[in-house]
């Protein structure tokens, strides 16, 4: 019961951060259109910033009355989550120093090494990181031999 | 500068065939290698607007030459965004080897950082080669009631306003001419911008607007739907011998949107040169400049060595244009 | 149009370049990032040394392909392959995780081949006619149907409209960022360099949508979706019934999907949404779309491949390109030396006649080269191992969105709104509505500033904007569509049954 009440309201402080958020972003760009020139550049900016800033307060104002039923975070392990999104962002931070594959393998050992639930085996060793390898050079090759894309 | 390339070719040659080169053929195949030696396997060509416009359909009039000439494909890109900005304010962060080229535009690269900062200015451009310009020209549709230059001048001056112009985007070629004709003319006409011309003349065919502020491409293309009132040339453009200039008709309008290639700045001197020449050598084919007619473009020739002094020139006159139009500060 | 051009179009070589263009097209379009504009430039240069309906056939195959390639992608990643498969998500990806992933990947193909089949009639019996609807709708008609799509908002967000409403509207800001298309202004950069090329929207699509899926799957143990059938059938009769049963559906989202390919200010993104809006509107109501419903998949499908079809008529009778593709292959055509416009059909129709026979072929082809491909896509993707799976979707992520214009800096905009996405998702506020906006926001827009201009210029704001039939009746059908929560409310409280509950 208790427990229960608590992520409740922690739901509620999550929906309430983002419509905050989206406030501030509203303002700012109400700011930003009053420095065009061009009065045509202005309209649409300047519309959408209004509406949101009205739907966000009234989202607020919603949760308050009315806390909604959003899932929260939900289980699962969060050095995952963040291993995942970390490697691949220093990848492409990486990329334009360390040229493609390497960064490409930075990116594909995070993926792997989060989404890896199981025991790792001699087996699943050699396969998975093998794989890797083989998925890697076999899309560079596609993608800058058959496709022309300038990679880094 | 000179003795470096010399020498590289040399070596080239040495390894190639050297023993039955009488010094006469030497010179002649220096020629050869010179091109062959700056581009090792495909080129990558970025157009910094996405594709079916102007500057994509000259680049791949280009591609098949450039093949033919250089033994290389000049794979096509697209890096579309900002008028082109986007493009051109990465180009210097390119590879400055020679296998990637980016086009140019006119007047584009002069009045986008005029205005703001927008990530590269005209100096940090390296262009090697204009090679063609696509002439102002004011559209209307076949059946529009004006027949001429003056019909059009007349209906302004009738209700000023009125009369709708369609055209790519602001603070461009065609907004430029848009507001340089309503000077001269002494009328006022309402200019509405569009992406692209493509944009632009589905709204003067579909008569969302009464005429349009384009190019001479637009009566290649759309042939017997529009009638071309004015073109912006020195002398009339071959493929419309019935179309007078605005010269002939009182107005000293001639101008248009240029287009080119650029490098990265890391480019090496040589390798400028030598993509100056390799463009150059394209567009001196007959059948290129056959197909690039045909089209509604304009043929230019402006190599790696007058760039400077023809940058100068525009930059004077498009930054004068644009200032007395208010677009600059 | 006579049997020559037939015949002409069924010469072995066309033949194999039709089989080839669509067995690549699929598979370039069913990587997110490839885009059919990427698979068609880069497949110009080959057609050179062609006829020109050889090298017509072959680009119109690729293309085709690759829009039904976009699907698998969508229902089995939750990651639209191409733009045009976004409103393929909606319902794919809720059909595969609940295991009928093979299901739903044969319905699309039935879906695509049949939509493919109406558009290219439509260019083969109706193309100078129909090209006038290309000229009809101008700025203000773009700008009704943009505010068509987003009213698309209202249904897809049912119980939690304001924060789709506050969705749309972020997306419609985050269009606008960069360096403005029609006008000069530099918006919402904040002195930040990147931030001048804007938001991607095909990196934004990749990242909204495939950054949660990813970082969802690598949270926890369990499975990426629900396997029930055996691994290897692709259930295609099941499939071929559940489609023959919306026939109606089929074909009325075909015919908006030719309509809209037509218009040269929309695509198949647009086409796929306003058909999905569509069919749900009608929808029966035990209909549960949104949650894997069939009857989503064929609608979008369905419209988007009927695009290709429908995008060829202007491009071909006015030489104004329908579709982004259409404008690639218009280049191709030039070089080629074949003029466009009204007289290619009657003078030298041959060469678009046989064309127009080849794509038929093609589209037809698409259907066992399509369940085959699909059958294989599905095994891949549910017998791979989650561990492998997530890093190499990840990885297809970083080079497909770097793909489409060399730029990393996308890239790392693309994990970073994607991860955003996440965040947001988690209490209540859907990427689908942000996509929206980010879509809809410059046809709203520059149909709003063009409308605007001529509508004061001519004295005639009010008329411009309500006094143009069709904008009539695209308000009408969004006054529809906004009002459809409603009626389904009352239509539930008047006969509630339990299964209906959930949806208040």
């Amino acid at each position: 019961m208790n427990e229960q009440l608590h992520t409740k309201n922690k739901k509620d402080i999550g929906s309430l951060i983002v419509a905050s958020f989206f406030i501030f972003v509203a303002v700012m760009t109400f700011y930003d259109t009053t420095q065009y020139s061009d009065l045509d550049s202005k309209v649409f900016p300047r519309a959408c910033a209004i509406v949101l800033l009205i739907f966000s307060v009234l989202t607020i104002v919603w949760e308050f009355t009315k806390p909604s039923s959003s899932e929260g975070f939900g289980n699962g392990y969060w050095w995952r989550r963040i291993v995942l999104v970390v490697t691949m962002l220093i990848a492409c931070v990486a990329m334009p120093y360390i040229t493609f594959l390497p960064a490409g393998m930075i990116a594909f050992a995070g993926g792997l090494i989060a989404a890896m639930h199981d025991r790792w085996s001699r087996r699943t060793l050699l396969l998975y990181w093998g794989s890797g390898l083989v998925i890697i050079i076999a899309f560079y090759a596609i993608f800058h031999y058959v496709l022309h894309v300038p990679l880094p | 500068m000179f003795t470096k390339t010399f020498k590289s070719h040399f070596k080239k040659i040495n390894y190639r065939s050297f023993f039955s080169i009488s010094l006469t053929t030497l010179a002649a195949f220096t020629f050869a290698v010179t091109a062959q030696a700056q581009v090792n396997g495909p080129v990558n060509y970025v157009i910094p607007f996405g594709p079916g416009g102007e500057s994509d359909i000259s680049a791949r009039l280009q591609q098949p030459f450039f093949k033919e000439k250089f033994g290389q494909d000049l794979v096509i890109s697209y890096k579309p965004g900002g008028g082109g900005a986007v493009g051109w304010a990465s180009l210097n962060n390119l590879k400055g080897d020679g296998q990637t080229i980016m086009g140019v535009n006119l007047p584009h690269i002069i009045i986008k950082p005029a205005q703001k900062d927008v990530g590269f200015t005209t100096d940090n451009i390296t262009s090697f080669y204009m090679f063609h310009f696509t002439p102002d020209a004011l559209v209307v549709t076949a059946d529009s009631p004006y027949k001429s230059l003056q019909d059009l001048i007349d209906a302004a001056k009738k209700k000023p306003g009125a009369v709708t112009l369609s055209g790519s985007g602001k603070a461009s070629a065609n907004h430029l001419a848009q507001i340089k004709f309503d000077k001269m003319a002494g009328i006022k006409t309402t200019y509405v911008p569009f992406k692209g011309t493509g944009a632009a003349v589905t709204a003067l065919l579909g008569k969302q607007v009464k005429a349009e502020w384009g190019y001479t491409t637009v009566g290649a293309k759309q042939g017997k739907a529009v009638r071309l009132l004015a073109v912006a040339m020195e002398e009339r453009h071959p493929l419309f011998p019935n179309v007078p200039t605005f010269k002939e008709l009182g107005y000293d309008m001639v101008g248009g949107a240029y287009r080119g290639m650029a490098l990265p700045s890391s480019a090496s001197e040589s390798t400028r040169k030598a993509w100056s020449k390799m463009v150059g050598e394209i567009n001196n084919d007959p059948a290129f400049q056959k197909k690039m007619l045909d089209g509604g473009f304009a043929m230019l020739d402006i190599d790696y060595g007058n760039m400077d002094a023809f940058m100068k020139e525009r930059v004077k006159e498009y930054i004068s244009d644009a200032r007395a139009a208010g677009l600059i500060k | 149009m006579d049997a020559s051009n037939f015949l002409n179009a069924l010469t072995p070589f066309n033949m194999m370049l039709a089989l080839f263009g669509v067995v690549a097209g699929t598979v370039i379009g069913s990587i997110p990032g490839l885009t059919a504009t990427m698979a068609v430039a880069v497949l110009v240069p080959i057609t050179f040394s062609m006829e020109p309906a050889s090298a017509l056939i072959l680009l119109g195959a690729i293309y085709t392909g690759a829009i039904y390639g976009g699907a698998y992608a969508a229902i089995l990643l939750n990651t639209p392959g191409t733009p045009s498969a976004i409103a393929t998500t909606f319902d794919g990806y809720p059909m595969a995780k609940r295991g009928d992933g093979d299901l739903a990947v044969a319905i699309a193909c039935f879906a695509s081949v049949a939509g493919g089949l109406v558009g290219a009639l439509g260019l083969l019996f109706l193309a100078p006619p129909l090209s006038k609807v290309a000229l009809a709708f101008g700025p203000v008609e773009y700008f009704w149907l943009s505010i068509f799509g987003l009213s698309l908002i209202a249904s897809l967000s049912q119980g939690n409209l304001l924060k789709g409403l506050v969705g749309g509207a972020f997306g419609l800001i985050l269009s606008t960022v960069g360096i403005a298309e029609i006008s000069a202004d530099v918006r919402l950069t904040f002195g930040s360099q990147t931030m001048i090329a804007g938001f991607e929207v095909v990196g934004a699509l990749i990242g909204l949508y495939c950054i949660p899926v990813l970082i969802n799957l690598a949270a926890v143990p369990d499975r990426h979706l629900k396997v029930e059938s055996e691994v290897g059938s692709l259930r295609i009769l099941e499939a071929a019934k559940v489609t023959l049963k919306s026939k109606f559906n089929l074909i009325r989202s075909s015919v908006i999907g030719t309509v809209v390919g037509i218009l040269p200010g929309a695509g198949g993104s647009v086409a796929g949404l306003v058909a999905y809006s569509e069919a749900k509107r009608t929808a029966r109501p035990e209909q549960r779309f949104g949650e894997g419903e069939p009857d989503g998949i064929i609608a979008t499908e369905a419209s988007n491949n009927a695009t290709v079809g429908g995008g060829f008529i202007p491009t071909l009778v006015l030489g104004i390109p329908g579709t982004p593709p259409d404008a690639v292959i218009l280049g191709a055509l030039l070089i080629q030396g074949v003029r466009t416009g009204p007289t290619l059909f009657e003078g030298g129709g041959s060469i678009v006649y046989t064309f127009i026979y080849g794509l038929i072929i093609a589209t037809v082809l698409m259907l066992p080269t399509g369940l085959l491909i699909g059958r294989y896509a599905y095994k891949t993707i549910i017998t791979i191992p989650k561990a492998v799976l997530v890093p190499t979707v990840g990885f297809m992520t970083i080079i497909g969105t770097f793909a489409i214009r060399n730029s990393i800096s996308d890239v790392i905009i693309m994990i970073c709104l994607g991860v955003f996405g996440w965040l947001i998702s988690r209490f209540g506020f859907a990427a689908s509505p942000i996509v929206l906006g980010l879509i809809l926001g410059p046809i709203a827009e520059q149909g709003f500033v063009q409308s605007w201009i001529i509508g004061s210029a001519t004295d005639n704001l009010w008329g411009m904007f309500f006094g143009r039939p069709i904008s009539l009746v695209i308000v009408a059908f969004t006054i529809l569509s906004l009002t459809y929560p409603l009626i389904v409310k009352r239509r539930m409280q008047n006969k509630k049954s339990p299964t209906d509950l959930k949806a208040e």
